[in-house]
């Protein structure tokens, strides 16, 4: 756990133990790493060829499984392919004009956006709560980890169904615990203004447990001094939350909020499985548009025109993270 | 590094060793195969689960017990798209089984790709099976552009089953024991509330809720029951009765007042609730039947009364296809002939599981007409509609999803239905326009 910590600090601490040192042969200063110079020119040979070869296997696996796949990818989205092999030739970027003149493309990615907004706030927050909770100190902290973690283990297909039947509006568990105390019956999945919530309090429950761990790896860091000091001079619990804690853990936040942003424009596989991207194409995420214009659609091409408008959208957002996170450490 | 860790090399030498202790094991598994490698394997992939999928195993074992020349191994894959995007991509990659299940209703997305082969009739008719094998109806389905594509098992009509105690009770039973007939929307809700008097909850049982399957079958039995068409052509807006179906669309919604029919019910609440005598009707798919059997439920069946004046009912097909080899290897492909016709021959346990059986000698026979209720439903091949025909219709396809999308809030009181349908046809008009890819 103290690791995930360590990571964070990295930059101010590069000479911790199990951080990957500096390539000695590009950060050429005497006595940082004084074998590199003593090395001569036949041995960094070797070496280099050594280097090549313990990374062959990655590299091999990197251009076969993602660069490969990218760039007939980025083929495939100017030609009409089909997934019956009817019609591959090269037709320009008649797929994009389409998919940018497409209502459901762009319903189905203001949808993904939509998910991405109203998980990533309560993703952080309870994960903040919930780490705080367990740092004060309550007594069976294993437990607590243990509980709060625990969801993140479950494939997607059980939480799905695990939460289809709890929603479900005539025998589901919570229209029941509803109706126990006089509300009314609300159509979980099947309201359009409702079931986008499901999912996310389906996702909250299924996946806030890795950021909660991150968060309370942070927590653990932060030196006991600075509250054992705040409170000589007087300082509550509040106000050593708010002016120590949290800007200790700016850091984690920053990176836990742009990981959680690109894992929440990934959604597919809970909207899948428990509505189907209803009702009313309500939930249905890009990655579900691209899923069914290419492999239940057929149309190979005009799904990866799709898909590569998503990847710019993506690319965005981790440009940003990238200039956030230098700016940061600037 | 500590004296105790593996160096490299030994660490090579054992993986080596565990190599050769695996390969040892495989050339074992081999052998065992090879012994009993006489027969030619046959692969056969299907989307039938539950009873359905049982029914499958035991005549594929009775075909397999039979014929010593093969063994029909048979791939059992999720029903719906995950099913059909899996046959058509190892059919596209190369790769695909020597036989298939599929939908009649499917055949046109597969059929102009160039995805399944056509039958050899004269081959199938050497076995047996000819197309007077066939009722009218099911052998004009399995035709795509002048060729035999798909060789149909069943017929499996959307029909109504009823409690008999229950419509007894509610004074519903005729003379014969089977439900009155009734002509006309009021009637039908009427009879619903009735049988609600007896049950205290509902009269009626349908789940639909999140299934464009569901929503689209009894929608497609009523509009089919105006008389009226529906077609789909790429490239031109689609042809449709529209008051037929906004009618349609509102008697289904008329249905889910809470007394007729639950609110809010999806196709398992739906069976659940008439499993447990919480409707006296269902409106079901035949292959329903075996769980009631189960179930000990006093249950009969009938055709989707006649509410419009033209007796139809939705149904589509189980048939067998060839997805297309790359090299068809002609022994493979007789013994495949030869076990459809066995499993078309034995179809009467097929029957057993609710379904209708496509081969005409076993609906004519005496053991057939003894199985009820089967044999009350048994009309309906007669008046069955399948899907209108495009590369993007049939069971288990997107086009049904967006039929939900578009109508599940009408049939919730939410929409009106004339916007709903409005809406549909939208949606259906910009795939009608999009390239076509297949």
């Amino acid at each position: 756990m103290s690791s995930l910590a360590t990571s964070e600090s990295a930059e101010q601490a590069p000479s911790l133990p199990g951080q990957p040192r500096r390539n000695p042969s590009r950060n050429n200063q005497p006595g940082k790493s004084p074998s590199s110079t003593a090395q001569s020119s036949p041995r960094r040979t070797r070496d280099n060829l050594n280097g090549w070869g313990f990374a062959a296997p990655f590299l091999a696996f990197f251009l076969v499984f993602l660069v490969w796949p990218l760039l007939y990818g980025l083929y495939m989205s100017l030609t009409g392919k089909s997934l019956t092999g009817a019609n591959d030739s090269l037709i320009g970027l008649a797929n994009y004009a389409e998919a940018l003149a497409d209502a459901d493309m762009w319903h189905s990615l203001g949808n993904t956006l939509y998910f991405t907004v109203i998980s990533t706030v309560p993703l952080v927050l309870v994960a903040l709560v919930m780490a705080g909770l367990v740092n004060v100190g309550l007594p069976a902290q294993w437990l607590w980890r243990l509980s709060y973690f625990a969801p993140y283990l479950l494939a997607s297909t059980v939480v799905s169904l695990f939460f289809s039947w709890m929603y479900n509006p005539q025998l589901g568990l919570i229209n029941d615990a509803l109706a126990k105390i006089g509300l009314p019956k609300v159509g979980w999945l099947n309201d359009p203004n409702v079931a986008m919530w499901a999912i996310v309090i389906a996702t909250l429950w299924w996946t806030v447990g890795f950021n909660f761990l991150l968060y309370l790896a942070a927590m653990q860091n932060i030196p006991a001094q600075h509250y054992e000091a705040a409170s000589l001079d007087g300082a509550g619990a509040w106000r050593q939350f708010f002016s120590i804690t949290l800007p200790q853990l700016t850091p984690t936040t920053v990176m836990i909020v742009l990981l959680q942003i690109l894992a929440s424009l990934k959604i597919f596989d809970q909207v899948y499985q428990m509505t189907a991207g209803g009702p009313s194409g309500s939930t249905r995420p890009v990655v579900e548009y691209i899923f069914e214009t290419g492999f239940t659609g057929y149309r190979l091409g005009y799904s990866a025109a799709i898909s590569y408008i998503f990847f710019g959208l993506i690319v965005a957002v981790s440009v940003m993270q990238f200039f956030i996170t230098r700016r940061r450490s600037a | 590094m500590s004296g105790k860790q593996v160096s490299r090399r030994q660490l090579l030498a054992g993986t080596a060793a565990l190599g050769s202790v695996f390969a040892a094991a495989g050339l074992t598994g081999c052998g065992g195969t090879a012994s009993a490698a006489s027969a030619r394997d046959i692969a056969f992939w299907h989307l039938l689960s539950g009873g359905d999928g049982i029914k499958m195993q035991a005549m594929i074992s009775a075909a397999n017990g039979a014929n010593p020349g093969f063994k029909v191994h048979p791939t059992v894959l999720a029903w719906g798209p995950p099913y059909y995007t899996k046959l058509a991509m190892a059919s596209a990659g190369g790769r695909p089984p020597e036989l298939a299940i599929m939908h009649a209703s499917r055949v046109p997305g597969y059929a102009p790709g160039g995805l399944i082969d056509p039958w050899d009739m004269s081959l199938l008719a050497e076995y047996g099976v000819t197309a007077e094998s066939f009722a009218p109806r099911i052998w004009d389905k399995s035709q795509h552009g002048g060729q035999v594509f798909s060789i149909a098992l069943d017929s499996h009509p959307f029909v109504m089953f009823y409690n008999t105690d229950i419509a007894g009770t509610a004074g519903m039973l005729g003379a014969n024991g089977q439900l009155q007939e009734v002509g006309s929307p009021q009637d039908f809700l009427a009879m619903a509330r009735e049988m609600q008097k007896v049950t205290q909850a509902h009269g009626l049982s349908f789940g639909y809720l999140g299934s464009g399957s569901q929503m689209w079958r009894l929608f497609y039995t009523l509009y089919k029951q105006h008389g009226a068409d529906m077609e789909l052509t790429p490239g031109q807006p689609m042809k449709v009765d529209r008051d037929a179906a906004v009618e349609s669309l509102e008697f289904m919604a008329s249905l889910f007042d809470d007394t007729v029919a639950a609110k809010s019910g999806d196709i398992g609440t739906g069976i659940a609730e008439f499993a447990r005598g919480g409707s006296g009707m269902l409106f079901s798919g035949v292959w329903e039947l075996p769980t009631f059997k189960k179930a000990d439920l006093p249950v009969d069946a009938a055709t989707i009364p006649t509410l419009y004046g033209t007796p139809a009912s939705y149904a589509d097909s189980h048939s067998f296809v060839l997805p297309r080899q790359l090299n068809v290897d002609d022994e493979k492909r007789r013994d495949v002939y030869k076990f459809v016709s066995d499993i078309l021959k034995g179809s009467l346990s097929w029957a057993e599981a609710g379904h209708i059986p496509a081969y005409q000698p076993i609906v004519q026979s005496q053991a057939y007409r003894d199985l009820t209720p089967q044999i009350h439903y048994a009309n309906a091949a007669d008046i069955i509609a399948y899907d209108p025909e495009a590369w993007f219709s049939g069971s288990g396809s997107d086009w049904q999803t967006y039929f939900a999308e578009n109508v599940q809030n009408v049939l919730l009181g939410r929409d009106k239905a004339a916007d709903g349908w409005d809406a549909f046809v939208r949606r259906t008009n910009t795939l009608l326009s999009r390239p076509n890819p297949v």
